[in-house]
């Protein structure tokens, strides 16, 4: 027990060291007040509940899953690297504008933490737990996706956009364009300011719209992260409750879409049509049912008007991340199912709609407000 | 959306241990004996009050001989008259849980009282 004691005052000691200046004297503090408890497991845990407490204030927990998230994302592009030069059959055309392509993947994926981590549309990342598991989830379903297309193509030697020579102008032209669909953002932005917010979004729309024609998986992809980090983000419009009964409902979809493509894929094709509408209609019924859990959960003060629109607008997000987080998942289980990465938002966001009208009509009763235990504060 | 904020009764239990002798200096283990809290649940507890100056801490003076300085809290006075407005708010019940430092639920863990502080959040 003494070992126990003595191992617990080094560490808090030294887990005083990692604090910022304005917390190190609290760590101080609980160390400076081990020699009143009584010796033997009340010392123990009083030493430990200043470790937390440490633990607490130094963010170490949300340092480790950021770290451990960067790390999950390093590895997942190292084993898509991998695979493409150690599995792909001799460096022909094909070969090598899968290399380029993984390439350009990777780099992405090194400029991701940057994006996210600046203050603006992307970021820095919500506060919530909800917001730092989809974050993290969406960008290694990104990750999981580009393997899986990889993993495709060393089977049937095709590209993302079936077999087609290498083409170094084309490969050009895409990386041309994605740059300056993303620049041009910012130059219409700084060029007339006065432009307003749905203007802005149309132009990238268009822009999206051109860039997804020529290149898309490589448009999706870009797309998608780009989407994550900004639903996820502390100026994000969707709300932690219409974020988690997306990411929630769209998890369950994309994961009951691949059991039937599983189940009813037979070598005649004989049940194809129903694979479609078991797909289409979960992508629908999942967008519904995460609107109308996210209207039924948006409250407010606001006048009734201004609070329906407000539940509508929430289950039409709320629907969009579910037919998102669906067709992600249902792509990373057949790559060739990767235009439900663009239906699955669309059919989300209808479904997320109609669910959020329906229960704008009928709001919740309110209930008697409670605390939580375990906080200062706390916010209703 | 309307925001609120309350205070939880762990918080409350020590608002209630501090305000009971709002004068005297108090350390972290007399809090931790009166209130029942542990010290993982004390101090974080100390820390957002002092942030939010509701109390005020420093550290003893001198050397005293034969145990190291203590780190001393006391509420200070807009704490006080947020203290005494908190605790006057809280339904019986769950004061008479923020005394102990209980919850008013028994068999519910995780679920405080429902003390809550009529005040604007941020």
């Amino acid at each position: 027990m003494e070992r126990l004691t003595w191992m617990l005052t080094r560490m808090l000691r030294d887990a005083a060291r990692l604090l910022p200046p304005g917390r190190q004297e609290w760590a101080e503090a609980v160390q400076a007040e081990a020699d009143l408890v009584p010796a033997g497991w009340p010392r123990v845990g009083w030493l430990a509940g200043g470790l937390w407490l440490a633990a607490k204030e130094a963010e170490i927990m949300r340092k480790v899953v950021y770290w451990l998230g960067v790390g999950a994302v390093a590895a997942a592009a190292a084993w898509a690297v991998w695979l493409s030069w150690h599995t792909s059959p001799a460096a022909d055309a094909l070969t090598v504008t899968d290399r380029v392509r993984v390439l350009v993947g990777v780099a992405a994926l090194a400029l991701m933490p940057w994006v996210g981590r600046r203050r603006g549309w992307f970021g820095p990342v919500g506060t919530s737990v909800t917001a730092r598991l989809v974050r993290v989830a969406g960008c290694a379903g990104v990750c999981g996706l580009g393997a899986a297309i990889l993993r495709m193509d060393s089977h049937i030697h095709g590209g993302p956009h079936g077999p087609a020579p290498f083409s170094p102008a084309r490969e050009i032209t895409a990386a041309v364009l994605l740059g300056v669909g993303l620049a041009s953002l910012r130059v219409v932005r700084a060029r007339w300011p006065q432009l307003d917010a749905s203007t802005l979004w149309a132009f990238t729309g268009m822009t999206g719209a051109v860039v997804l024609a020529i290149v898309p998986a490589q448009a999706l992809a870009i797309i998608y992260v780009a989407g994550t980090l900004a639903a996820t983000s502390r100026r994000s419009p969707v709300a932690n409750a219409s974020l988690a009964a997306g990411a929630m409902t769209g998890l369950a979809a994309g994961l009951g879409s691949a059991l039937a493509g599983y189940e009813l894929s037979t070598p005649d094709d004989r049940y194809v049509d129903l694979i479609f509408l078991s797909i289409f209609a979960a992508a629908l019924l999942s967008g519904t049912l995460a609107g109308a859990a996210a209207s039924w959960l948006r409250s407010g003060t606001e006048d009734p008007d201004a609070l329906r629109e407000a539940r509508i607008r929430q289950g039409l997000l709320a629907g969009s991340v579910a037919g998102a987080v669906a067709g992600l998942l249902l792509t990373n289980f057949f790559a060739i199912a990767f235009f439900m990465m663009l239906l699955g938002p669309l059919l989300g966001a209808v479904g997320g709609a109609l669910g959020g009208a329906i229960a704008a009509a009928h709001p919740r009763k309110p209930r008697p407000a409670r605390s939580w235990a375990a906080g200062l504060f706390v916010r209703s | 959306m309307s925001r609120r904020t309350a205070f939880s009764a762990q918080t409350l239990a020590v608002l209630t241990a501090l305000a009971a002798r709002p004068s005297d200096w108090r350390h972290g283990y007399d809090l931790a004996r009166e209130t029942g809290l542990k010290s993982g649940t004390l101090y974080p507890i100390l820390v957002r009050l002092a942030d939010r100056e509701i109390v005020q801490a420093c550290w003893e003076d001198g050397e005293p001989a034969g145990r190291p300085r203590r780190h001393l809290y006391r509420l200070t006075r807009d704490g006080l008259a947020a203290a005494t407005a908190a605790l006057a708010a809280v339904p019986a019940p769950a004061a008479r849980a923020a005394r102990s430092g209980r919850t008013a639920r028994p068999g519910r863990p995780g679920r405080a009282a429902t003390p809550r502080l009529a005040r604007e959040g941020p």
